[in-house]
């Protein structure tokens, strides 16, 4: 079918989002509900850049770098006061956070639609006259997530800081006793996501549809969707449940009605519920004996 | 060595520790003893770093350890085995032990080895998650992970709890054995009031966050009224 | 003197009747005091009021957080906008109590897979369900009007009320209190029914599921049932507000119901005080008045009004008052109050006591 590749890409973005989501939750436990507006941000600060005449790599890199510190701050300004609260005071906190940054984005650039031109032919190949829904650009999305992902697994599986990142969130207190700088950890751990989280942003950014001040909201719920079914333990499990609501999505456009779209991601969050009745990751927190 | 000079905490209202002093010295089992909410596990925790006392001082041979957060005391050769065990259980046997020996300037490879040398039912299980582990097996996790990074002091939490006679004995008889062998200054808080003084140089025993003897280990096991007030033991 | 004590505890329903009507009629008495300009915004506070007490419902009590509510009421909204758009004349008592139901339809669809979440999944449900709102409002064209939206035209001032009114401007003026004086008197209902709720034995079921679910389960509660009816009520309630809101309007579009209106919902809430009355009133208070708020703090900072950053002040003047208020005073204006009582409580019995010495 031709839409796969559509979905591919679409789900690409839903993977990368999902992949920060996994990113955070491993390093600290706290789920960033602003994500999709700061990579937004992010992504906007790149692109005025382009107009300075830059070219598309260095918008890449300057939105990840200004998603970075963007990230970092936040964690110490806003997260940082509210550890040993209760849970849900982070996630309003975020919410509040994620109206500000977009009526702040509305307000330096409008709500109109801002584009990067990409490196990569966004014209689909056409095989034996037929068009196939799939262009290099596309290519270079799945595989720049499938890079990402594999960085980050190998990240918190084989490396010294992983092993750190992963005890800070299950167990702050022992891994300070073991030596472990918990907060420059938990940093750390917003740093990378909201890093990854502005690539996506970027990528949405040079696809045909283009970016707007809250274009994120709907990446982000799939994004987060996509983790929650997919595995906030698992990088691999986030992008396939990326992948997986990306084709949902074209498979409810193409089959059932285009109107419907928007509820995708529940429908795919519902019916995982379904299937694993006893909810998703009602896992207890570590039981540390 | 460790000295806590008159040291207290309070958590809000409550006293935990009132002018708590005691010292331990390299090679000598000091053992804390006293019933349910006496103060021992905040005594430990003060020392480590988790709490700050309200007044006193705790020394680490010349350099006070107040106000110094957690991971550095870590680093200065302390290590504490929490209450609980605090063993990671969503973590590898292997991994928890390559966190241990992260902050220190010990190989890994070769502190693996040695622990694995020392806890063979460790090597058996190294790449299981520790979930599936046994409370013994536990214990020894937690003794291993604190003593891959070749520490001078060693802070146990309750060591024997949940775990049958038989293996409390042999972890015991291995806890003296180690502090011997390393010239370690074993701090050794237990409820367990038995089985700790059989190994221990020294006794100190807390009641209500207060020092209410302390002392020689035998002659504080051999005091009547200690045993029946203070230390559960009556005959 | 029983009388007058059981009255202020509110422990009996009489009790808590005669102080929610007393209540009421001095709302009343200020609409009639306020301007007409100030009567339209008190009506909008006043609907707004209605769902952030089941908001307050589903996350103080129930420890449910939901950022979906705008999306409950856009359910209801719609529904009576549909309704009243193809059946100008019906009752309004009918049109609301539709949209109370279709309100409490949604809530139901919602809080059946619910009760298998917590914490932020369940965040991110209701998140899911707010964001879909706009984009499935604007794609079922037919039945919703699309972009345009719908218009209609219920809140007819009846004759007598019209007649007390003279001057040029009667028929606004009448009109603008009216409408004020109606959504003051349904707040007052819901508000009666909150009040109830919250000291009936739903109320502590509620809070007992909330804190300690495995207790709550062993005296018998229904886990799901109980965290299913919350969102039922919570959504009944925002379905009721969220018609009343574009009833006042004459007018319902996709984008009176964006996400934002959810930040915004929150926001309300836990700045009057979470889980409590009288923050929901403060809340709607504060929503009246939130064009003159915005305007102050224009006035204050310099900002001109018809720039791009003067139309999103709201939005980063609301979000920036959720992220303080969590972070200082998380218990909002009501807790702020209760906190004060307390201590002053204490510091008279300290002083009786003393005296006494």
């Amino acid at each position: 079918m031709h839409n796969i590749f559509g979905g591919l890409a679409q789900g690409v973005i839903y993977s990368l989002v999902a992949l920060s989501l996994v990113i955070i939750w491993q390093s600290t436990h706290v789920l960033n509900f602003a994500q999709g507006a700061m990579a937004m941000l992010a992504t906007y600060i790149g692109m005025t850049q382009i107009d300075r005449g830059i070219g598309y790599w260095w918008c890449l890199v300057i939105s990840v770098v200004v998603g970075m510190v963007f990230g970092g701050v936040t964690e110490r300004v806003l997260i940082r006061p509210l550890y040993g609260k209760p849970e849900i005071n982070p996630i309003v906190v975020m919410v509040g956070f994620l109206g500000v940054i977009e009526a702040v984005a509305t307000a330096i650039w409008t709500s109109t639609t801002r584009n990067i031109a990409a490196p990569f032919s966004q014209v689909f190949f056409q095989s034996h006259g037929n068009l196939v829904y799939l262009s290099p650009f596309i290519i270079f999305q799945v595989i720049l997530a499938v890079v990402i992902m594999l960085l980050v697994a190998a990240l918190f599986r084989f490396t010294k800081l992983g092993l750190q990142l992963r005890a800070s969130a299950l167990a702050p207190e022992v891994a300070r006793l073991l030596g472990v700088r918990v907060n420059r950890m938990l940093t750390i751990g917003w740093i990378l996501s909201a890093g990854v989280g502005a690539i996506a942003a970027v990528i949405l950014a040079s696809g045909s549809f283009g970016l707007f001040p809250t274009d994120m909201d709907g990446v982000f719920v799939a994004g987060f969707i996509a983790a929650a079914v997919g595995g906030l333990e698992s990088p691999i499990g986030a992008i396939a449940g990326g992948l997986l609501i990306g084709l949902a999505e074209q498979f409810i456009l193409a089959y059932w009605s285009p109107n419907v779209a928007p509820l995708g991601g529940i429908i795919i969050l519902v019916v995982a519920l379904m299937i694993r009745p006893q909810g998703i990751f009602t896992r207890t927190v570590g039981r540390r004996v | 060595m460790i000295r806590v000079d008159n040291l207290s905490v309070s958590y809000g209202a409550v006293k935990a520790l009132r002018n708590v002093s005691l010292q331990a010295s390299p090679g000598l089992i000091t053992a804390v003893l006293g019933a349910n909410g006496a103060g021992k596990t905040t005594l430990l925790r003060a020392i480590s770093g988790l709490v700050t006392p309200q007044s006193g001082n705790i020394l680490l041979g010349e350099k006070s350890l107040l106000r110094m957060p957690t991971e550095n005391i870590c680093r200065l050769g302390l290590a504490h085995v929490p209450e609980g065990r605090g063993v990671i259980a969503e973590l590898t046997v292997e991994d928890n032990l390559r966190l241990g020996a992260l902050a220190s300037k010990v190989n890994l490879a070769e502190g693996l080895e040695t622990q694995y040398a020392q806890f063979p039912a460790l090597a058996d299980r190294r790449k299981k998650y520790c979930a599936t582990l046994s409370g013994g097996e536990r214990q020894m996790l937690a003794m291993a992970r604190a003593l891959i990074a070749q520490p001078k002091v060693l802070l146990l939490d309750e060591p024997s709890l949940g775990l049958a006679p038989l293996v409390t004995s042999e972890l015991m008889k291995l806890i003296l054995q180690l502090c011997e062998s390393e010239n370690l200054t074993v701090i050794l808080v237990e409820q367990n009031a038995k089985s700790a003084l059989r190994i221990a140089h020294n006794a100190v025993v807390l009641h209500l966050g207060a020092v209410v003897a302390s002392g020689d280990a035998k002659t504080v096991a051999d005091d009547e009224d200690l045993r029946r007030y203070y230390l559960g033991l009556v005959e | 003197m029983n009388w007058l004590g059981s009255l202020r505890k509110q422990e009996t329903t009489h009790a808590r009747f005669i102080c929610v009507l007393g209540l009421t009629i001095l709302a009343l008495v200020v609409t009639i005091i306020l301007p007409p300009v100030a009567d339209s915004q008190l009506a909008s506070g006043a609907a707004i009021t209605i769902v952030i007490l089941g908001l307050s419902w589903l996350i103080g009590w129930s420890g449910q957080i939901s950022l979906g509510n705008s999306g409950f009421m856009a359910v209801g909204a719609y529904a009576a906008g549909i309704w009243a758009h193809h059946h100008a004349t019906t009752p309004l008592v009918f049109t609301l109590l539709l949209a109370t139901v279709a309100g409490a339809f949604s809530g139901l669809v919602v809080g059946i897979p619910s009760t298998r979440l917590r914490g932020p999944y369940l965040a991110g449900m209701t998140l899911a369900f707010a964001a879909a709102i706009t984009p499935l409002a604007q794609n079922f064209t037919s039945m919703t009007g699309g972009e345009g939206g719908l218009f209609f035209n219920t809140l007819t001032t009846p004759k007598w009320f019209l007649h007390q009114f003279g001057g040029i401007n009667a028929a606004i003026n009448a009109n603008a209190q009216w409408s004020a004086d109606l959504a003051v008197v349904i707040a007052g209902v819901m508000f009666f029914f909150m009040a109830n709720l919250f000291h009936s034995r739903s109320g502590r079921a509620m809070r007992l599921v909330r804190d300690n679910d495995v207790a709550a389960e062993l005296m018998g509660i229904n886990l799901p049932r109980t965290r299913t009816l919350a969102f039922v009520v919570a959504a009944a309630f925002a379905g009721l507000g969220g018609a009343l809101f574009t009833l006042l309007n004459a007018t319902v579009t996709p984008e009176t119901f964006p996400l934002t209106l959810s930040i915004t919902l929150l926001t309300l809430m836990v700045l009057g005080g979470i889980g409590t009355l009288s923050g929901a009133v403060i809340g709607g208070i504060i929503y009246s008045f939130s064009p003159n708020l915005v305007s102050y703090v224009n006035s204050l900072t310099g900002v001109n009004p018809s720039s791009n950053l003067g139309a999103n002040m709201q939005g980063i003047i609301f979000g920036s008052l959720l992220i303080l208020t969590m972070l200082f005073a998380p218990r909002g204006i009501a807790g702020v109050g209760l906190k004060i009582k307390h201590s002053l409580q204490s510091r008279r019995k300290l002083e009786s006591v003393e005296n006494v010495n």
